[in-house]
């Protein structure tokens, strides 16, 4: 069964006062994702198996 | 004094002179050898081929901004690697080829003490029999000059169905094994969305046509994500938007064949079938270049240099898809056999793909290619740089930063129509990119919480706040070094 995007939730998507803070909010995120850091796998997992 | 070569001035290549150029004393040389005399912000082409940004506005003439930086500039392509010199060269060099008009066809030797190959894909359009763009009513928004292309003939289209002509479009990938959907996705939002602006949305039947096995796939073999309250599988919330904007959808498709107006694709039961259309927006495979190199006897290496793309410290020994191994990514993007050498962004070999590998009853190979492009490209870019220039600075071999694809977030803001008010995207981020099974077995390979999606006008405008930000950053303007790549 598909989701529907429901009226509500179409009027909260669109909403230009909400989606203000919704702005500030997912800059935030993104940024704290992408620029959170990156590293190696290989080193970790030696560790984790010693 | 070291001289590093940078070989593409794209995404990748740019930032990793810019880089360079910024942290390394004037004594060593930073020089870039692009056949493009521009620079271009790739993730705008989608606004470019809906006409809701004229092309201009997404490029920058690099010449002049290195001069300035002083950073040297050939617009030449590569054509042959050198990486022991020869008999009359002891350094390691590649010969290049003028494109510019003052020296068109000229070749030369370019000398270096690093190397970093960031030429990205060859846009492999020859791969699907009749895939050419601006022929067969079949478009492509990978360039700039493409994605003006495109717009000129949707225009033609729009304007037609206001004539009152019905119209199919089919946006999405154009071969068994392309990548990028990401791009074809984001477009077929935008070309909906400017048919309902047009008021002609009822005039057209749109499908999306994938080499995907799932919606939602994207090369990356799909996502749980958070949505708001819900956890969903990325799967759920495409077929939840295609769904809201009437969009079909053809998935395990193999396209091989263009006819004017109709696509020809084989699909995983095996079966034979044809698409047709008035308009269709259909993303290429990539490709190495081809390169060859070369030792210093002249004897042929391109075997150590590549495998279709560069070869780096990644683990490419042939195992089933159970297998793999989120450490089989590359950590620091250099050729093992050529210490001196680094391919971050597209140009490196991935060792395999990400989505699980899938052939049909006739045993053709219909899946997506892993991405690599946009944030993946600059994090890896950077990295790079500032390998070698601590190699540089403490004169001996320094592999400090590390970012292999399984320990890296990204994020993907998918414009679904542009518009300050009307517009919207839809943001995705995901934590790894590569999905590490053993550390996060439960949500499939990646961590919930950085791993999200949402959809709504502030992903526009998020998205066109980083198109500005990242022509800031590009044209290296004050303090453009504390925007992350």
């Amino acid at each position: 069964m598909i989701q529907r995007i429901s009226t509500y939730q179409r009027f909260k998507m669109m909403n230009p006062i909400i989606q203000f803070f919704r702005f500030i909010y997912l800059s935030l995120k993104v940024l704290t994702i992408v620029a959170g850091g990156h590293g190696g796998t290989r080193k970790v997992h030696q560790d984790s198996h010693k | 004094m070291s001289k590093i070569v940078v070989l593409g001035a794209g995404i990748s290549g740019h930032v990793a002179a810019s880089h360079l150029r910024r942290k390394l004393s004037k004594e060593h040389e930073v020089l870039v050898v692009s056949p493009n005399s521009n620079y271009q912000w790739i993730p705008s082409n989608i606004w470019v081929g809906v006409g809701r940004m004229p092309y201009k506005k997404i490029l920058f003439p690099l010449e002049p901004l290195y001069i300035r930086k002083g950073i040297g500039f050939k617009q030449a392509m590569v054509k042959t690697f050198h990486p022991e010199g020869d008999e009359k060269e002891a350094r390691p060099y590649v010969t290049i080829e003028y494109v510019d008009a003052n020296k068109k066809g000229q070749q030369e030797k370019v000398t270096y003490n690093y190397l970093i190959n960031a030429t990205g894909p060859k846009l492999n359009f020859e791969a699907t029999e009749g895939l050419v763009p601006g022929t067969n009513k079949t478009y492509s928004v990978c360039t700039y000059t493409h994605a003006d292309h495109a717009w000129q003939a949707l225009s033609a289209l729009i304007n037609d169905m206001k004539q009152g002509k019905k119209a199919k479009i089919l946006i999405g990938t154009g071969h068994a094994k392309a990548t990028c959907q990401g791009a074809a996705f984001e477009y077929i939002l935008n070309v909906e969305h400017e048919l309902r602006r047009n008021k002609v949305r009822d005039m057209a039947d749109i499908t999306w046509i994938s080499n995907e096995f799932e919606l939602g796939d994207f090369g990356m073999d799909g996502m749980l994500l958070s949505y708001g309250s819900l956890t969903m599988k990325s799967k759920e919330m495409v077929e939840m938007i295609f769904e809201d904007r009437d969009i079909k959808w053809i998935l395990g498709a193999g396209v091989h064949k263009i006819e004017d107006g109709m696509a020809h694709y084989e699909n995983l039961e095996g079966e034979t079938k044809t698409v047709t259309y008035d308009f269709a927006m259909l993303i290429p495979s990539f490709s190495g270049h081809g390169f060859k190199a070369f030792n210093k006897h002249h004897e042929d290496i391109t075997d150590k240099l590549f495998k279709g793309f560069m070869i780096v410290d990644a683990n490419y020994t042939p195992k089933p898809y159970e297998e793999w191994s989120v450490q089989d990514w590359p950590e620091t993007y250099q050729n093992p056999s050529y210490k001196n050498i680094f391919a971050p962004g597209i140009a490196f070999a991935p060792p395999h793909s990400i989505s699980k590998p899938r052939k049909s009853k006739n045993g053709t190979e219909i899946f997506p290619s892993p991405p690599r492009t946009g944030m993946p490209s600059g994090i890896t870019a950077k990295l790079v740089a500032d390998n070698i220039i601590d190699s540089i600075k403490t004169g001996r071999e320094s592999l400090a930063h590390k970012g292999s694809m399984g320990n890296m977030g990204a994020a993907c803001i998918a414009s679904a129509g542009f518009g300050l008010t009307q517009g919207s995207g839809i943001s995705i981020t995901t934590y790894p990119i590569v999905p590490d099974y053993n550390k996060y077995p439960k949500t499939q390979g990646r961590q919930l919480g950085k791993t999200f999606g949402e959809i709504g006008l502030a992903g526009h405008w998020l998205k066109l706040a980083l198109h500005y930000a990242f022509i800031y950053k590009a044209k290296m303007n004050p303090f453009w070094w504390l925007i992350p790549e």
